[in-house]
């Protein structure tokens, strides 16, 4: 039995409509096969359509020809199996940090009791200080407010968690513990986890495999799997095959950029 | 309200009437002109005393809050069918400026004369004035509600109605109450316009007897001090619920 959570992309084109008239294409016959439980990240330079992709796979935006599956269903439109954690938190300012985080629960009605139960798990899951849960998001630093955001994609326990550079305001330490705590999620939830990102050691440090996109409009033109035994941490960055790995993404993201 | 506020705010209205009294000696201007500010207070006490003030007060106040619940509540409707519908906005636009445009006190006497002096004129021309300023937030709010709070809402898949009610209004209302803050004093206005156009009771009809027959101007400085502070207090009651809704972000 396959792990569920399974993505493939099939010749996805996008293109963005320009004010002047015609297409600004975005995304170019992409192909890609993400398994069920595989961390994925997805690198590449500015203008790639990552971003763009990770939309199409959250069902936020419609390719103008190509399929997208999760678990061989098309996927139309916002799926509950999905969760999106965008670049910045956008949290609700005028709710709660605990609010934010039963937001989606409320919306497919869960009741109180099973939100509060649930509220406490994805807490701890995200590690999130629980004296800060009745704070407003203008209260929050940064770092609490991803985690809040980290916890409300997980709310409706996801099979497939898509992350758009969520970590890329943070410094450099804090960003280090978040891509391990991360892991440690994936350790317990398993998850399928598409991460866009533009930090190569991140990519590494977090992923089964590395994929590169061309500059737009967006191709895959390399998939590079990490060699790194699980579980990770900060150390195995010191390891040879990351150095290796690291300079072949920095090969195929060159020669693009010079192509 | 802290202690510096209140004392500020004390500090206004003990310089204003000083002032007031000052500009009543140096000018020299007879009482039926210019009544000092002592007499109008006392003249205000010994009306709500007699129950001169009271009745008329009633009837404002009925008009103001049937004019401000009409006008404000349409306003929200149409200032949302105005933010999310270019349809509606090209339609409707030229009509709500021309309707503002045009002054209440021109449309006032129009009104009492197709609706009559009773209550209904008086709650049309207050939702009239109120309308406009409402529905303007309205729209400039929800126009302005963040795109990105938007995706999330559909990433959540939050339907029409969740969306509106969770993020659309929420987001909106520093600006739908901001405008709302404006609305409320200018129902006050309404009320008085429409009262002088034709009726038998409230604040403008007491100004205009004070005025006229009575000929008691100290009467008709306390019917305005009445309306000055029915205008303060709705007001206020509008920026403790802004205060409530929205001033813990």
């Amino acid at each position: 039995m396959t792990t569920p959570g399974a993505i493939r992309a099939r010749q996805v084109e996008l293109g963005f409509p320009l004010r002047g008239g015609g297409r600004l294409p975005v995304l170019d016959g992409l192909d890609l096969a993400i398994d069920g439980g595989e961390i994925v990240a997805l690198i590449g330079p500015n203008g790639s359509g990552k971003s763009t992709l990770l939309r199409v796979v959250a069902g936020l935006l419609t390719p103008d020809s190509g399929t997208v599956t999760l678990d061989d269903q098309p996927i139309t439109g916002p799926d509950p199996r999905i969760g999106l954690v965008f670049q910045e938190p956008r949290l609700l300012p005028w709710r709660s940090a605990a609010d934010n985080i039963t937001y989606p629960m409320e919306l497919v009605g869960w009741p109180a009791a099973r939100r509060i139960e649930r509220l406490d798990a994805l807490t701890e899951l995200v590690a999130l200080d629980p004296s800060v849960l009745g704070n407003r998001p203008s209260e929050l630093s940064g770092g609490q407010a991803q985690r809040v955001a980290l916890a409300r994609a997980l709310a409706l326990e996801p099979g497939v968690l898509l992350l758009d550079e969520p970590f890329s305001a943070l410094d450099a330490l804090s960003r280090e513990r978040f891509d391990l705590e991360l892991l440690a999620l994936w350790e317990r939830a398993s998850p399928t986890v598409v991460l866009v990102t533009h930090n190569i050691a991140e990519a590494i440090l977090v992923a089964d495999r590395v994929v590169v996109l061309s500059p737009r409009p967006g191709r895959v033109v390399a998939e590079l799997p990490v060699e790194l035994p699980r579980p990770r941490s900060i150390a195995d960055l010191d390891a040879a095959v990351v150095t290796s790995t690291s300079r072949a993404i920095r090969r195929h993201l060159g020669e693009e950029a010079a192509a | 309200m802290s202690r510096t506020a209140l004392l500020s705010v004390l500090a206004a209205l003990v310089g204003f009437v000083l002032l007031w009294q000052l500009v009543v000696i140096v000018s020299g201007f007879p009482p039926f002109i210019l009544p000092p500010p002592g007499s109008v207070a006392s003249r205000w006490v010994s009306a709500w005393a007699a129950g001169t003030i009271q009745p008329h007060l009633g009837a404002t106040l009925v008009e103001v809050a049937l004019g401000f619940s009409v006008g404000a509540g349409s306003a929200l409707v149409v200032g949302y069918a105005l933010a999310r519908s270019a349809v509606v906005e090209r339609l409707l636009s030229p009509y709500l400026v021309a309707a503002q445009a045009t002054p209440i006190l021109a449309l006032a006497p129009l009104i009492a004369l197709w609706f009559g002096p009773g209550l209904l004129g008086k709650v049309l021309i207050c939702a009239l004035i109120v309308f406009f300023p409402v529905a303007v937030a309205t729209m400039v709010g929800i126009s302005s509600v963040d795109a990105r709070l938007l995706e999330l809402g559909r990433s959540l898949r939050a339907t029409r109605q969740q969306v509106l009610t969770t993020l659309e209004i929420p987001a909106a209302l520093p600006s739908i109450l901001g405008g709302m803050r404006v609305g409320v004093t200018l129902a006050v206005v309404g009320a008085i316009v429409g009262e002088w156009a034709g009726a038998e009771k409230g604040l403008g009809v007491l100004i205009n007897l004070a005025r006229g027959s009575l000929f008691d101007i100290p009467l008709m400085f306390a019917a305005l001090l009445t309306i000055a502070l029915v205008g303060i207090v709705l007001y206020l009651v509008v920026v403790l619920v802004e205060r409530r809704l929205v001033g813990a972000r």
